[in-house]
């Protein structure tokens, strides 16, 4: 470490200045929004008439809390809240879950578990938006390959149990058949964008894991094994107490990315059937930009989105200050 | 196993039933394991693997679960084109189709990103060098504040950017739909994550080869080129690639203000026609977007998790 210097603040500068106007000036200018009454009047083309500030009406009213406290009257802000909270709540569940599991199981070494560990990254490389229109292919109800895998895995076989007693004389059982639209019903749409979700997490979830589970001394499962302990214990006494303040830092920054959810809503469901997947950023965007056109009323409600991230991302934050777990 | 043939007697005490239980539920273990990781690498693989086999699909086969056809480029074709062209169906079967065009959109998302990151990049390195290596009024404050940038919802930078736009002209141009624009609000993800990112592979530089640096007579300023540069260029490739996907991958953004300047993102959208979503189009604009991508990926892969995380899993 070196003293400060001029040089400092010319290397600090530029950078510095790009993150205030892209991060803190919008943010300041969304508070100021979200406290007036401020709707762009004029519908879709304004962008080609561009040139001068007659077509902007800015209508400002005076200070007031009014766009808050719609929010909190607003049916459809209020199911947004609960999509994004069912949402966050499974997503995260199953990615962490998931990807525990995915870890344990290819921490080993050889050579299958190596290759499985090699293609863990590739679900990084799928953009949400594509990863969102990739799943809905997949569950077309008509041509979904997604039917197909489910009834290989899934249906064949218990059918084919189902038929072995049905030839007994001990009554029938109706065979199960797969008729359900995936993405036409709330529930299983919902847990259809939680599902892809966890395809694109779980496996970096479990890359995380991986290195986690890597770093820790082998002595120390050596030495429960010897004091006697068998897989499950070491497991629940040995293993997930070392790896807890991972497991809460990954919790922490999914939850941060589940609650933000908005490309496969656009791609995968559009936040139908009805309103059963529109997450909160799925709703700011129709109240701002597609339907009301109410730039106040859109910034309040991702305000107090920003006030729900802050929660969590602050307990992230002084995580990662604590001085013996990162030196920065 | 060939020993125990000569020695029958030994048999007898290795395979007691205490052992033969193990044997059997060490193979059950191995099975499971087996049949486990196999389904791992099935739901990784699925959507990847199908998208790219319905890309190569004929429209005819498309909207089947087939997995033997004649494989064609048409759809290729198809999405690159501007104008109405003739695809092969089949065996005799010909159509013309109208082509989506799709040439502006990747040019769009190449400069976006490439700009985006010959941007990003260097002022990010700048930065982080003066926090990882300088001791200053406020660093921590500093620090604490553009890790806390991460975590705003991408919509709350483009509701004002949206309304600010409309009213800035570049060249007689509106800001609102153009690329200058795209690049802009693109500085807010990218910038606050390279910076973490580059400063956590300066941190893990020793500070001696620089301060040999000061000895032999460099100022400030040439110890930077020079010296630490050379030394941090492989982390700032591996942040250039991070930065990179984290554009091109983007969607908020282009989708709200990109209006007509599309990116291959939101040109996926476009793939919706009078019937519907063309998925056999569709998949192969997936493969342009995705392939680049993924061989990014395996070239930052070791950082990979470090990347990811901030450094906050390691």
């Amino acid at each position: 470490m070196r003293k400060s210097k001029w040089i400092v603040w010319v290397l600090l500068a530029p950078g510095l200045l790009i993150v205030a106007l892209t991060t803190t000036y919008p943010l300041l200018t969304a508070l100021y929004f979200s406290l007036h009454n401020y709707k762009l009047t004029k519908p879709v083309d304004w962008a080609i008439q561009v040139g001068g500030d007659s077509f902007v009406n800015f209508n400002f009213s005076a200070l007031s809390l009014d766009n808050y406290i719609q929010a909190f009257t607003d049916d459809r802000f209020i199911n947004s809240v609960v999509v994004t909270l069912e949402f966050t709540l499974v997503s995260v569940g199953l990615s962490v879950i998931l990807g525990l599991g995915i870890a344990l199981l290819l921490q080993k070494e050889g050579f299958w578990h190596r290759v499985t560990k090699s293609i863990l990254i590739l679900p990084f490389a799928i953009s949400p938006a594509l990863k969102g229109y990739s799943w809905r292919f997949m569950l077309n109800e008509n041509f979904g390959i997604f039917d197909k895998v489910i009834d290989l895995f899934i249906s064949a076989p218990l059918n084919a149990l189902i038929n072995v007693w049905n030839a007994l004389p001990f009554g029938d059982i109706p065979l199960i058949s797969m008729n359900l639209v995936w993405l036409g019903d709330g529930f299983w749409a919902l847990f259809m964008l939680a599902l892809s979700e966890t395809w694109g997490w779980a496996p970096l979830i479990a890359l995380m894991f991986i290195g986690a589970l890597g770093s820790i001394d082998p002595h120390i499962f050596e030495s429960a094994r010897i004091d006697g302990a068998n897989n499950w214990q070491i497991f629940t006494h040995v293993t997930l107490p070392i790896l807890r303040p991972v497991i809460l830092i990954i919790v922490m920054l999914k939850t941060i990315f589940s609650l933000k959810m908005f490309d496969q809503v656009v791609t995968m469901t559009g936040g139908g059937p009805i309103r059963a997947t529109q997450t909160i950023n799925f709703y700011v965007h129709q109240v701002g930009f597609v339907r009301g056109l109410d730039i106040g009323y859109a910034s309040a409600l991702s305000y107090i989105l920003v006030v729900v991230l802050t929660v969590v991302a602050a307990g992230y934050v002084l995580f990662l200050l604590k001085p013996d777990y990162n030196g920065s | 196993m060939h020993t125990t043939q000569h020695t029958p007697t030994r048999t007898v005490t290795r395979y007691s039933a205490a052992s033969i239980r193990g044997l059997f539920w060490k193979w059950v273990g191995r099975i499971f394991e087996s049949g486990a990781m196999f389904l791992v690498a099935v739901f990784i693989l699925l959507p990847i693997v199908w998208l790219a086999l319905t890309s190569l699909k004929p429209n005819e086969v498309a909207y089947t679960t087939d997995v033997f056809f004649q494989p064609t480029l048409d759809n290729f074709r198809i999405i690159f084109s501007n104008s109405s062209i003739i695809v092969n169906e089949g065996t005799n079967l010909q159509r013309s189709v109208i082509g989506l065009d799709m040439w502006p959109s990747t040019l769009n998302s190449i400069i976006i990103s490439s700009a985006t990151v010959l941007i990003a990049i260097p002022l990010a390195t700048m930065a982080a060098y003066a926090f990882s290596r300088y001791r200053f009024f406020g660093s921590r404050a500093f620090l604490v504040w553009i890790l806390t940038t991460q975590f705003l919802p991408a919509i709350i930078v483009a509701i004002p950017f949206f309304t600010l736009f409309r009213t800035i002209e570049v060249f007689g141009e509106p800001l609102l739909g153009s690329r200058l624009g795209l690049i802009i609000v693109n500085m807010a993800i990218v910038m606050p994550y390279s910076i973490w990112m580059i400063k956590g592979f300066i941190d893990a530089l020793p500070v001696e080869v620089e301060e040999a640096g000061y000895v032999d007579g460099c100022n400030d300023f040439q110890v930077l080129v020079y010296v630490a540069f050379p030394l941090i260029r492989p982390g700032i490739i591996v942040a250039s690639v991070f930065a990179f996907i984290m554009s091109w991958n983007e969607f908020l953004f282009a989708f709200i203000l990109g209006r007509d300047t599309r990116t291959m993102q939101v040109a996926l959208t476009t793939t919706s026609g009078v019937n519907g979503i063309m998925w056999e189009q569709m998949a192969a604009a997936g493969m342009v977007v995705m392939l680049p991508i993924i061989l990014m990926t395996l070239t930052v892969r070791k950082n990979f998790v470090n990347g990811l995380t901030m450094g906050a899993v390691k």
